[in-house]
């Protein structure tokens, strides 16, 4: 195989990028200064060697403990578990979240083997038994397995850490969304979760 | 490139590409299909949270001759089925029913498999705490039977001479049920089935309306013959994954009740 053919069927591994796609970027790739194929070659390797789980909360890291974990001006009483690494950027950019993480590293899905073992759980666990804890949000997608792993991470809770709150992330109408438009599920999840003023 | 309007269930889902989604679909009028939910990820406008697991509903996709992936054209959903995810062992139940789905149901019409299926989720998602395992039995091997494997329960698999009800009889895998004492005999291996768990068997394969008492240790029994059932018809080898979850209880809160093992 050539150099060429080579990283074409590197390139088009990546998400959204064809096999059409992939040989347009290698040969981009080819008109730029050497130093440029070298950086991206660089950047690419210290990716992959230095970016790491967070040993506390399964963040993606450089260090031994997220800068999330690291940051000492957080409410270490609350901890907000997601699936994926990638859904922390989505809350934290809100800025209305200022607790801590726990990352699952996905969601229950029988059909596709990923059963309680794969995830996180049992370190969510031994976190909220250390006993700073007083609340865990469960932040799940608003999906079937999402609400099944949900339940699943509550039920060990309850359990196992006495006094700490378990909650669930709301779902409903999107904020300025039309009504009108809704579609039914999103109207039904909205009526059964609607709360008192 | 035909459009194609039909009732169906999204059985399974896995993300493709950076924002679409690849649907498993039961469909009513042409089996099981895989089509391509372009975006489905990064905008709530084409599908709405319309596909999730299990929400039914009418769906239109452009079909293309010799193509295994269909484009999505649209979902809209009549029936979301939230209450699987409400209970963990409805949650594996439902899972293991489309497991079966999948990996038997061919891409032919076969309406009555379809609202087998529809039948069998439904009745998992309103069954009471410590029920949902015994609904699943009963939806799953309606289900082989709508497939078209009923295993023989009323006559011999091998000699096809009538079997007494009352009287415990083995079940043999490869000759596809019950098989007669002289027969079982011969055969020398088997499940030796009590007249209460064949009883149980009849009821589920025929649809009957009374649901047969199943305490947990025979339910888990159940499930293991099932299991051996499907794993025999079966020819690709791989593992039934979500199917095993679910006899091994493993998305329950707790550890598995001993006993688990014994036979029915």
């Amino acid at each position: 195989m050539s150099a060429i053919d080579d990283l074409a069927g590197e390139l088009s591994k990546l998400p959204g990028i064809g096999r059409k796609t992939a040989l347009r970027l290698t040969y981009f790739l080819l008109k730029q200064r050497p130093e440029q194929s070298r950086r991206l070659a660089d950047a690419l390797t210290t990716l992959a060697e230095r970016v790491r789980p967070c040993a506390e909360c399964f963040n993606l890291t450089e260090e031994e403990r997220c800068s999330v974990c690291r940051d000492q001006r957080r409410d270490r009483g609350v901890i907000c578990a997601v699936e994926e690494a990638s859904d922390i950027g989505a809350i934290e950019r809100t800025g209305e979240y200022r607790g801590l993480y726990h990352v699952l590293g996905g969601r229950l899905s029988p059909l596709d083997g990923v059963m309680p073992e794969d995830l996180t759980i049992d370190r969510l666990i031994a976190r909220v038994r250390g006993g700073e804890v007083r609340e865990v949000i469960l932040a799940t997608n608003p999906s079937l397995e999402g609400e099944a792993t949900a339940l699943y991470v509550q039920r060990q809770l309850s359990g196992q850490a006495d006094g700490v709150a378990v909650t669930r992330i709301a779902r409903g109408l999107p904020v300025g969304g039309d009504l009108e438009y809704a579609d039914g599920v999103t109207i039904a999840q909205a009526l059964s979760a609607r709360r008192e003023m | 490139m035909a459009l194609v309007v039909t009732d169906a269930i999204v059985l399974h889902s896995f993300d493709y590409l950076e924002s679409s989604r690849v649907l498993r679909l039961a469909t009513r009028e042409h089996g099981v299909q895989s089509v391509l939910a372009k975006g489905a990820r990064r905008s709530q406008k084409r599908f709405s949270g319309a596909l999730d697991l299990f929400a039914e509903g009418q769906a239109q996709f452009y079909a293309r001759a010799g193509r295994d992936l269909h484009t999505l054209a649209s979902f809209d959903v009549n029936r979301a089925r939230f209450a699987l995810a409400a209970d963990l062992e409805r949650f594996a139940a439902a899972a293991a029913l489309a497991e079966l789905v999948l990996r038997f149901a061919r891409d032919e019409s076969e309406p009555t498999w379809y609202d087998t299926l529809v039948d069998a989720l439904d009745a998992v998602a309103v069954a009471d705490p410590g029920a949902a395992r015994a609904a699943g039995l009963a939806g799953a091997w309606r289900l082989v039977a709508a497939l078209g494997f009923a295993p023989s329960l009323d006559a011999c698999a091998s000699c096809h001479d009538a079997l007494p009800a009352e009287r415990p009889a083995r079940f043999s895998h490869p000759a596809g049920g019950l098989l007669c004492e002289r027969c079982g005999r011969l055969a020398g291996v088997g499940r030796a089935l009590l007249a209460e768990a064949r009883a149980a068997l009849r009821a589920w394969v025929g649809a009957e309306d009374e649901e047969p008492p199943l305490d947990p240790q025979s339910a888990r029994a159940h499930q293991r013959l099932l299991r051996e059932f499907l794993r025999e018809h079966l020819t690709d080898g791989r593992p039934l994954r979500a199917f095993e979850s679910w006899e091994g209880s493993r998305l329950a809160a707790g550890p598995a009740s001993p006993g688990a093992d014994a036979a029915p």
